[in-house]
């Protein structure tokens, strides 16, 4: 019973993924047709508030849900709608969403008399629009004609895309510092600093740990410019390094070519969105954080900031490291049916979600992270982030750099990452050989 | 499980590169996630003698109620006879033995012509007998002091909220519900003409009743359990 509805909402997620990436496209289309770059402006409907956000707003109750069944709990499931077939179904906790919405907006946004009034008010919303507007970058989906229009499933395609990335993300520190800085209060003004100098020292490492898969790809784009045709990221994943067979084989995955470069990109980008295990600046119950004084929807904007950054950090590693919306294999066969063939749309969405079906995968896995890591001590931060990213990204940079100027093709890169994998598979399967009694303690005894 | 680890994580290439740790961690809460989603709780046993998938310890308490073991202690109950009424002789001993002091007592005589055949061989009843249940600490000492079997504390339930704490002052037909209690030894049995049971008297024994649970449903005719034979 419980296996079928796990499985069964599941099902409706891929589903709703479908749904909405089919009428991204067709209103895409539609829009297209009213004048050029209209679609581009529906794309922002559709992937940034639809997509991102809901995604973000479902993230709240599927945090603490999800948390709770990593926890042995049940989870939220109080909150129920009043109406003759809801009362008594607690739908997955989805109603505590409503609830924490009306909650927010209800309470008083308390503004402490010694705050900067202006700056305070400014903070959560700096915090926030930065984050938001990380996703313009990212294509959920690839270039198809849909109503005689050609529709690319990306809100911008600007040739410095990851550099808007970077650009963008160390906007939000503002936020954080001015939040910090305009409550007035020792704790908040504490955590603001402790914020940036995060943010700030793990942006080198983030910045560093993605140049290995600029060079590999030789572009910083993520999607491919639809007048010129520069291959961005993702589409230049969609080729095989070695095929076996028609339409199977290894494909140019960033986490094949770069699997050290992932890894420090996925530490240094959870740093960024301030999550347990990286959580220090705001860590709510114990050492209080940069947001100590807000309150209402002005809270809710960091909380919610904080959750549209986990949604969007899981789309930019699946656009650069695991392929966008390509399948892994096979994608070719499936390209050819007579469906996807006559309605390019069907196909799109198709692709769609498979993008958001690993997007939501690696959301899940932050989660995970977040709810098995303990939280780094402030020392152990700035080490983890100077003294071990930094110079292992600059080792991988220089590696990765060698193999690709001896070997363009990729492959002499894609055999190192396959070994770099094969390693840390072969530690994490290896158990090292029980510790015998130490004889310094056992002496000690005595 | 018991894992193996040195005091010194610098000793291990596994630690030292944290990555390793950092996977083999994350696969434990995985697997404790995919097994909670997919797994059907069992809510018929204990929570640690669940051999179901899920192991969420969780009971939503309203809807779901937990398996509470033998021998639980819950709300008292006056244990009736099999006409109904309580089998309290008001000798005072629970009240004695409370160290709550929440057990008030009255007693009172049956009336000598009354021709009830237990006011031939019983003389005291009581007139009222009221346990504060805010006060009772659920220690059960009044069931072990009871000579007569007739307080127990078998309900598998809570004190029920209410609302007014007079409301939880039970007096007797608050208490007095469940299944009747029969022994050999009442002395209502021993009216003229009949002699000692055949049998060996077993009252500590039979004084446990049948194991599981009891109804505390007072609406229905009161069931009984006769250890007669």
């Amino acid at each position: 019973m419980r296996a079928a509805m796990s499985s069964f909402a599941m099902a409706f997620i891929v589903a709703l993924f479908f749904c909405g990436m089919a009428a991204a496209y067709i209103a895409s289309g539609f829009a297209e047709g009213l004048f050029a770059g209209a679609g581009r402006l529906t794309n922002i409907l559709f992937l940034s508030l639809v997509f991102v956000m809901v995604m973000a707003v479902a993230l709240t109750v599927a945090e603490r849900k999800w948390s709770a069944l990593m926890q042995d709990r049940i989870g939220p499931n109080r909150a129920r709608i009043a109406l003759p077939w809801f009362r008594g179904h607690s739908l997955g906790g989805l109603p505590h969403v409503l609830a924490d919405t009306f909650k927010m907006l209800s309470k008083e946004a308390f503004v402490p008399a010694t705050a900067s009034r202006f700056l305070f008010n400014l903070a959560p919303v700096l915090s926030f629009a930065a984050i938001f507007a990380l996703f313009a970058v990212v294509p959920a989906g690839p270039t198809l004609p849909v109503h005689n229009h050609r529709v690319s499933m990306v809100i911008a395609t600007p040739d410095f895309g990851l550099l808007y990335i970077f650009a963008i993300a160390s906007l939000a520190v503002y936020g954080t510092s001015l939040a910090g800085w305009a409550s007035n209060n020792k704790l908040a003004l504490l955590g603001g600093v402790r914020a940036s100098s995060q943010m700030i020292s793990y942006e080198v490492a983030l910045g560093l740990s993605l140049v290995g898969m600029m060079i590999a790809f030789d572009t910083v784009r993520l999607a491919t410019d639809p007048v010129t045709g520069a291959l961005g990221m993702t589409d230049a994943q969609a080729r095989y390094l070695w095929t076996f067979g028609s339409d199977f084989g290894l494909p140019a995955w960033g986490i094949f070519l770069q699997p050290v470069g992932f890894v420090l990109f996925f530490a240094a980008a959870f740093a960024e969105t301030k999550r347990a295990p990286f959580d220090l600046p705001e860590a709510e119950s114990e050492i209080l954080g940069y947001f100590v004084e807000y309150s209402g929807m002005q809270f809710g904007l960091f909380m919610i900031g904080e959750f549209v950054e986990v949604v969007i950090l899981a789309g930019i590693i699946t656009a650069i490291f695991f392929g966008g919306y390509h399948l892994p294999f096979g994608e070719a066969t499936l390209a050819r049916w007579d469906l996807f063939r006559q309605h390019p749309w069907v196909w799109g969405a198709f692709l769609g979600t498979v993008f958001w079906v690993k997007a939501l995968f690696i959301v899940w896995i932050q989660l995970l992270m977040r709810w098995t890591f303990p939280r780094f001590r402030y020392d152990q931060v700035q080490r983890l982030g100077w003294k071990m990213l930094l110079p292992a990204g600059l080792l991988n940079l220089f590696v990765s750099g060698a193999l690709i100027l001896w070997d363009p093709s990729l492959r002499a890169l894609a055999v190192v990452g396959l070994f770099e994998i094969g390693v840390v598979i072969a530690f994490t399967f290896t158990s090292k050989p029980a510790v015998a009694a130490r004889p310094a303690a056992a002496a000690a005894h005595h | 499980m018991s894992y193996p680890a040195s005091q010194n994580p610098h000793e291990d290439i596994r630690e030292s590169t944290y990555v390793p740790e950092l996977l083999k961690g994350m696969a434990i809460t995985a697997r404790v996630f995919w097994r909670n989603l997919f797994g059907e709780r069992d809510l018929t046993t204990r929570v640690v003698e669940r051999k179901g998938l899920s192991r969420v310890a969780t009971i939503a308490y309203p809807e779901e109620k937990p398996v509470y073991p033998e021998g639980y202690r819950g709300l008292h109950r006056l244990v009736p006879r099999d006409d109904g009424r309580p089998r309290c002789v008001a000798c005072y001993m629970c009240a004695t033995a409370c160290p709550a002091q929440c057990i008030y007592i009255e007693a009172a005589e049956y009336d000598p012509v009354d021709d009830l055949r237990a006011s031939r061989v019983i003389e005291k009843y009581p007139k009222a007998f009221v346990i504060d249940q805010l006060r009772c600490v659920v220690c059960g000492f009044c069931v072990e002091a009871c000579p007569k079997d007739a307080i127990r504390m078998d309900t598998f339930t809570h004190t029920p909220p209410e609302y007014s704490r007079q409301s939880f002052i039970y007096p007797v037909d608050k208490l007095l519900k469940g299944t009747a209690a029969v022994h050999p030894s009442d002395p209502w049995y021993r009216r003229e003409g009949s002699g000692e049971p055949a049998h060996v008297h077993k009252e500590a024994h039979t004084r446990i009743g049948p194991a599981g649970r009891v109804e505390v449903d007072t609406g229905k005719p009161v069931p009984v359990t006769r250890f007669l034979k």
